[in-house]
């Protein structure tokens, strides 16, 4: 009896085996004669429909499928948008209100079964207004609504008549806006309900904004997040969640040709070798996901990656003390590139707190007694730059004398006076305050605890709360916390971005975590909002900075500076700020990329 | 024999609503309302309405017709798990997940079992002696060594320094490359408990009454291990791994968040750090059905073979 | 697969060997005398007081705020990443703190977790337990119900969506910050185990002479259950709660190192979590230091609990999955 029940038991067994064993999957293969670039994704991709992308790892791959009107010029400093999808740059009406577009003609949709017979349909105007009135409709819950909302005129409205419909399929999309129209086919007419000349960089050359087939949103439905149907140089392929995306040429895409002309410099820098020949070059773009950097550094060392950043912890192999690369790297013909990112990153007070809010000296005392110098070095190798005020120095509107104002010196002493200014204010001895931290991996960890070092040092009980994302967002947005670890990255060359920041919380808006509010500043603000970029516009902002200095709701950090490393194959590597969409100008230098592996392979 | 099938599967009822009933209670009462964290930085207060309104996060806990409630069971009965956080439906990101995680553990399982059943043979084949004390102190030394230090020291020496697997899930490699060294760890970590569990279960064999009977013929020592108590030994052994089957579905959390396998566990990991709690609520579930599911097919099949259990 | 650490009984109650209670604790002095004989054992258990003596010191260290060196493991002891030497016997981490007295002040986290974790299971296993295994019927419905639910979901699963859940969530206005949701959540997932063996024994011990004489003198059931049974089976609690306890400290190692742990303080998963990256910059000594304490303390529980199941009741298998 015992037998007949091992025997079956061992069928049950191998029948498991079996049918597990079928779990496998292809290689990818790189195809030899193909060009192909191999980059890195630090995170996973969410989706890529462009009206609900919602991080820059989304943008980044979108921003290769899908093009907006206008777009950055790849070589040209300070950055300057030239037309993509449009033909020239807007016709703007006297008032400032009415924005007249021409669209190329002859772009076509790259070819997808939702089109018949499969063959991409050529780009109208109305294709536009499809996507904007996309991005309106509740019911796609687009992140994006925040950039025009009460911008358009009659989109709001439109807005409003979704969140009557029942479901998404019930939305009317012939429904009229107002402030959308299309006067032919290829002219594209868009009404603002107030002045806002950043307008152009905001959702002309915003990616979000581009369009999509409304063949494809209707053949998909809710799929459409794993379909993108676009018109940029390249179309996806395959896309393994989590894993990895690879993206192939579109031979729809309309055909631009490589800049000739460029800054100072880059004809030197080789950026201009390739001057007047057709891009894309690249056959084939790779982004392996991979969250961590000890991975995405080893592949990088093995070729198996074009470009790199440079992992904290392998910093001194890569950097000699002075600034350049090492030996070894030299060597292996390995270039450092640097560029300035405009972002700024704070430890913010929530000013609605009853303990730091009427306490002026307290915010002050904290924002002295952090060791930015320290920070800088223990967590960035010294590569970021100190924060002295709000706007990045890569900012046109950056104040080149706020250093001299003091702001976030590191002076313990005068720390120490201020908090003892604040304990009278406070009417007794500080509480111990809290500090939330946006993660739980190590970086947040060892930050929060940096953190909570300097201000222990200067006499304050301080507790780190580390929480998820989305805690921290929700726990942020109800008030809940009274400082936070944050940051921001601008998304086109202005400073608007941090300046939208410290205004007053308006109905619309949610709250941005410093709950600060100024009056001067908010009238500064709506003054600046209207204007379009000029010494004066820049001179508001730099009033409106040295406001929010002065009252002091944030104690300001760092900006970042990335350093990226590429191999000497990967040409046209020109660090770009804004734009992401720039694959399609990319090279690979075959022989060179050969050469190294044989290296590598010799090394080993 | 009926009656028996009916009466046990009528018991996986009780067990499938408890396990609906706990994940309820822990993701919809305790976790609470998530459409804040879902609609994310800057949404405003109408995109959270139309998000709970979207996830039926709106509607009565309890009692009620239409409540979230009878919605999570329904949901659950039909496999319909919705949505996840980046508005992928649930069941599409598990159906992904199940292969990588599989081609990680079953080969990671079966290697830690025959592998361990041999060495347990040889252990007790020198029972008592000094190769057997020896056995047992590397096998609790082994169980001693904390799991993450194993995949660790693994990566670091066998991947970084000696380069002889790949440090990071890559498309670049086969299959087997990537999850060559996953396996290998996974096994050496499973070893050490595996090993001596084992010895445990060829010991109390040995010491049956059938085996001193065997002797006591002059068999010899090998024939007896291998005829004998090999042969018995297997009961409790694939018993244990039938039961461990269910589980392999689940890969490995760690494993997976160290090495980039897109698996479930990797899944897991994500879904804790996103606070996605549908997703985590889905896994128990599936993982719960699959293990009652294949509880209840060893002992129809036991039954089957036994019919004495049918009676108890 | 030893992440799932997780226990797995056989499902046939185990076989107790003491008949012979009629000299009154004769169990526990003879398996007591038996296991002092172990000199391994000793060895071992003095090893384990002492991590409990570490915990308990830095606890009371926190109470009374003495300045002792675990304490602190906040102060600067050398320069950012300095390697082992005769300053710093384990050298120092990114800050410039001790990674000794880190790694001593990780032993609180861990004892108190393990510890919190077993008595909460204890509390609810083993009344579970008792109760169901005395009055059968409806009650031991409805617990097996309770047990066989949670232990059909995997424990790792289990553990994590517990954590998560509970983490930084209120419970009577009192925040469930750091580790009291770690060992909340292993606690409120690992009284299955004891509970089925609890009950497996009561069932047993019911029907022993012992038990109907107390009945016989008109004993309430619940004085039976609590003061007559119980006494008689809970040598069995205690040796797989030295076996399980290794398990809960590897637990909380793995939820520090997700995250989820401890966060304020240095603890042994955190450590490691943090050593990861850095050992490519060639600083190992941080991981080492806490695997090791790991190492030592788990070495010492396993070969102890072995010895204490050996010495106590050595027919009785408590298996291990692992």
């Amino acid at each position: 009896m015992r037998d007949t029940r091992v025997k079956f038991l061992v069928f049950l067994f191998s029948a498991v085996l079996l049918i597990t064993s079928g779990c496998e999957r292809r290689p990818a293969e790189a195809d030899a004669d193909q060009m192909a670039l191999r980059h890195v994704l630090y995170s996973r991709v969410s989706g890529l429909d462009p009206a609900n992308v919602r991080d820059t790892y989304s943008r980044l791959v979108v921003s290769q499928i899908f093009e907006p009107l206008y777009d950055y010029h790849f070589l040209k400093r300070p950055y300057q948008l030239i037309p993509a999808l449009a033909e020239q740059m807007p016709q703007i009406s006297e008032d400032k209100l009415v924005y007249t577009i021409k669209i190329k003609k002859g772009v076509y949709f790259q070819d997808d079964n939702c089109f018949p017979q499969g063959i991409g349909r050529e780009l109208e105007a109305e294709d536009f207004i499809f996507s904007l009135k996309r991005i309106a409709d509740i019911k796609n819950l687009s992140p994006n609504w925040t950039y025009i909302d009460n911008r358009i005129a009659g989109l709001d409205e439109f807005r409003e008549y979704t969140k009557t419909c029942r479901s998404a399929e019930d939305v009317d999309y012939s429904r009229n806006v107002e402030g959308l129209s299309s006067r032919d086919e290829y002219t594209l007419v868009i009404k603002l309900k107030k002045p806002w000349p950043q307008v152009v960089h905001s959702i002309m050359a915003n990616t979000a904004f581009a369009p999509v087939a409304k063949e494809a949103v209707d053949y998909y439905g809710e799929d459409i997040i794993s379909h993108p149907v676009g018109t940029g140089a390249f179309k996806l392929s395959a896309w393994r969640r989590g894993s990895y995306i690879e993206l192939v040429r579109n031979g729809n895409f309309r055909g631009q040709v490589y800049p000739s002309r460029g800054e100072e410099g880059d004809a030197e820098a080789g950026y201009l070798d390739d001057a007047g020949r057709a891009i894309p070059f690249a056959d084939k773009v790779v982004w392996t996901i991979i969250e961590e950097y000890r991975p995405t550094w080893l592949l990088f060392m093995q070729g198996k990656l074009d470009a790199s950043v440079i992992p904290k912890d392998n910093y001194d192999e890569v950097m000699a003390g002075s600034g350049e690369l090492t030996e070894a790297m030299k060597q292996r013909n390995i270039h450092l590139k640097t560029f300035s990112d405009p972002s700024t990153y704070w430890l913010g007070f929530n000013m609605a707190d009853e303990v730091l809010g009427p306490n002026k000296a307290l915010r002050r005392a904290i924002s002295h007694a952090i060791d930015r110098e320290k920070f800088i070095e223990l967590f960035f190798n010294n590569r970021h730059l100190v924060a002295h005020g709000l706007i990045p120095p890569m900012m046109p509107s950056y104040n080149r004398r706020i250093k001299e104002k003091g702001y976030s010196k590191y002076d313990p002493e005068k720390a120490r006076e201020l908090l003892e200014q604040a304990a009278e204010t406070n009417g007794g001895k500080i509480p111990g305050l809290k500090i939330a931290m946006p993660g739980i991996d190590t970086f947040y960890r060892q930050y929060g605890q940096f953190l909570k070092r300097n201000l222990n040092a200067i006499g304050l009980e301080v507790e780190i709360q580390y929480t998820d994302r989305p805690t921290y967002q929700e726990r942020l947005n109800a008030g809940q916390v009274q400082m936070f670890a944050s940051g921001h990255s601008a998304g086109i060359p202005d400073a608007q971005d941090f300046m939208s920041l410290f205004r007053s919380k308006n109905g619309t808006q949610a709250a941005n975590g410093f709950n600060y509010s100024n009056a001067r500043f908010d009238e500064l603000y709506e003054q600046a909002q209207v204007m379009s970029d000029s010494p004066q516009r820049r001179r508001l902002y730099r009033q409106m900075e040295l406001i929010v200095l002065e009252d002091c709701p944030a104690a300001f950090l760092n900006h970042r500076v990335a350093y990226v490393l590429c191999h000497d194959w990967y040409k046209n590597y020109k660090p770009h700020a804004f734009a992401y969409g720039l694959s399609k100008y990319r090279r690979i230098d075959k022989a060179k990329r050969s050469a190294y592996n044989e290296l590598v392979k010799k090394s080993k | 024999m009926r009656t028996y099938i009916i009466r046990r599967l009528l018991y996986t009822i009780p067990i499938v609503f408890g396990v609906l009933l706990l994940s309820f209670v822990l993701f919809s009462v305790v976790g609470g309302d998530v459409s804040i964290e879902m609609a994310g930085e800057g949404a405003g207060a109408e995109t959270i309405e139309e998000i709970r309104q979207e996830y039926g996060l709106n509607k009565p806990l309890l009692l009620a017709w239409d409540s979230q409630f009878v919605n999570h069971f329904k949901n659950a009965l039909t496999f319909n798990f919705g949505k996840a956080r980046d508005r992928e439906p649930v069941i599409d990101k598990i159906k992904r997940g199940v292969g990588p995680s599989l081609a990680l553990t079953v080969p990671m399982f079966f290697g830690v079992v025959i592998i361990s059943v041999s060495l347990s043979l040889v252990l007790a084949f020198v029972h008592g002696s000094a190769w057997d004390t020896i056995g047992v102190v590397i096998c609790v030394a082994g169980m001693s060594i904390p799991f993450l230090s194993f995949i660790f020291f693994g990566q670091y020496f066998l991947a970084y320094k000696w380069g002889l697997f790949p440090v990071f899930f890559s498309p670049d490699y086969s299959l087997a490359q990537n999850l060559g060294l996953p396996v290998l760890i996974g096994i050496a970590a499973g070893l050490g408990g595996n090993v001596r569990f084992y010895r445990t279960v060829m010991l109390d064999e040995m010491r049956s009454d059938y085996v001193r009977t065997a002797f006591a013929k002059g068999l010899s020592a090998r024939r007896v291990l291998f005829k004998h108590v090999l042969k018995n030994a297997m009961v409790p052994v694939i018993t244990r791994v039938v039961l461990a089957i269910p589980f392999l579905f689940l890969g490995s959390v760690l494993l997976e968040r160290f090495f980039g396998i897109p698996g479930l566990g990797y899944l897991m990991v994500e879904a804790i750090g996103s606070r996605d709690y549908r997703i985590i609520s889905a896994m128990t579930y599936i993982s719960a059905i699959l293990f009652v599911v294949f509880n209840l097919i060893t002992d129809i099949c036991y039954s089957l073979v036994d019919p004495r259990i049918a009676l108890e | 697969m030893s992440e799932h650490r997780h226990i797995i009984k056989t499902d046939a109650p185990p076989t107790s060997s003491v008949e012979d209670r009629s000299r009154g604790g004769g169990l526990w002095r003879d398996g007591l005398r038996r296991l002092g004989r172990r000199k391994l054992a000793m060895a071992c258990l003095a090893v384990i007081i002492l991590y409990f003596l570490l915990a308990g010191f830095i606890h009371l260290a926190e109470l009374f705020d003495w300045p002792v060196g675990p304490m602190r493991w906040q102060e600067e002891a050398g320069k950012s990443y300095s390697p082992p030497g005769s300053k710093n016997i384990f050298g120092t981490d990114m800050f410039g703190q001790s990674v000794l007295r880190k790694t001593l002040y990780g032993a609180k986290i861990s004892i108190t977790v393990a510890l919190c974790a077993s008595l909460i299971s204890i509390a609810i296993g083993v009344p579970l337990g008792a109760i169901a295994g005395y009055f059968r019927g409806f009650t031991d419905d409805v617990i097996v119900w309770i047990y066989s639910t949670l232990s059909s979901i995997p424990y790792i699963l289990l553990i994590l969506a517990f954590t998560v859940v509970l983490r930084d969530r209120s419970i009577f206005g009192h925040k469930l910050a750091g580790i009291t949701a770690v060992y909340l959540a292993i606690g409120l997932t690992s009284w299955v185990g004891v509970c089925r063996l609890i009950r497996g024994e009561v069932i047993k011990h019911k029907d022993r002479g012992y038990v109907q004489a107390a009945l016989s003198y008109g004993c309430g059931r619940w004085r039976i259950i609590f003061r007559h049974i119980l006494p008689n089976v809970f040598h069995v609690v205690i040796i797989d709660f030295s076996l399980r306890f290794v398990a809960f400290v590897h637990a909380e190692v793995i939820l520090s190192f997700l995250g989820l742990g401890e966060t304020n303080n240095p603890s042994w998963g955190a450590m490691i979590n943090d050593a990861r990256m850095e050992l490519s910059r060639g600083v190992w000594w941080q991981m080492v230091a806490a695997t090791a304490a790991i190492f030592v303390l788990s070495l010492a529980l396993n070969i102890f609990g072995d010895a204490l199941r050996d010495s106590l009741d050595p027919k009785l298998r408590i298996t291990r999955e692992s």
